[in-house]
């Protein structure tokens, strides 16, 4: 039986880039509004649009882009045994690029919490998304401090 | 023998492409407001935050005289310049595609910037025979 390669760092990459993608598609910000029928007041939370809505597409999708190339690189890496990623992509190893995205969608998702979205407020999707790039650039930091790929002792 | 403050051509796209997009900054990125202005901070300030750094890198080691480490979590300076010009490339596309309406002079500049940073740390892995380039 195929013994499947998943290092603690791979794990967490995996499911942080599908969260992630998962969260782009909730909503970003959501939009107010108070509506009182006589003495009854009621507030009520719209969707204002998630990180593929028009006026967002592509900046706020970005760090969806990332996490998700991200684990592909994970996935095809542990699974698809026919495919082997080049050791390096312009002069960078997997574990250097993998720093790279996961520090720029960390910044890119922070960036969206201190934007102000006044008069909306900001969304579950982007909470998500923010959660998610932050545990991309952990899982990152960690897949540097592991032994090389492969010899990482497998939690899957 | 090559004067060490002479600047290469990857060298000049950065600090021309850095320099500008800093001043561009300030100009409307998007309606009346700047890349520092409200609703635009800081995401749309990102770009011009990582044109000065990568200008600010290549003018302290060139004409600063100072020396920085050789490399940074096993980054060497010149994949340093490649990773920010790329994400910032990235940025830009990015910036490029969403629809913000009528584009102003400073996201423009902005675009034009990222792509330019991009540009210039790729001719930097040439010039200085980085081998991560060709």
């Amino acid at each position: 039986m195929n013994q499947l390669k998943l290092s603690t760092a791979n794990l967490v990459i995996l499911i942080a880039g599908a969260v992630m993608l998962i969260a782009s598609f909730l909503d970003f910000t959501k939009a107010k509004a108070t509506v009182t029928f006589g003495d009854i007041t009621i507030h009520v939370s719209t969707g204002g649009g998630n990180a593929w809505s028009s006026g967002r597409f592509l900046v706020a999708t970005i760090p969806a882009l990332l996490g998700i190339v991200m684990a592909a690189h994970v996935a095809v890496d542990a699974f698809a045994s026919g495919v082997k990623p080049p050791e390096k992509v312009l002069g960078l190893d997997w574990n250097q690029i993998h720093l790279v995205l996961g520090l720029q969608a960390t910044i890119m998702m922070l960036a969206f919490l201190i934007q102000s979205t006044s008069p909306l407020d900001k969304g579950i999707g982007l909470f998500l998304m923010l959660l998610a790039a932050i545990a991309l650039l952990v899982a990152a930091v960690l897949r540097m401090q592991e032994p090389a790929s492969g010899s990482a002792p497998p939690v899957v | 023998m090559a004067d060490r403050h002479s600047l290469t051509p990857g060298e000049i796209v950065i600090m021309a492409a850095g320099g500008a997009m800093l001043v561009f900054s300030f100009l409307h990125f998007y309606g009346d407001r700047s890349a520092w202005g409200s609703h635009l901070f800081p995401i749309a300030t990102l770009l011009p935050i990582y044109g000065v750094v990568m200008a600010l890198q290549i003018a302290l080691t060139k004409f600063g005289g100072v020396e920085l480490p050789g490399s940074v979590v096993g980054f060497t300076w010149e994949q340093v310049q490649l990773a920010i010009g790329a994400m910032a490339g990235l940025m830009a596309i990015g910036w490029l595609l969403t629809d913000t309406g009528d584009k102003q002079i400073g996201q423009w500049f902005e675009i034009l910037g990222g792509i330019a940073l991009l540009v210039g740390a790729v001719l930097l892995q040439r010039e200085r025979n980085t081998g991560a380039i060709g």
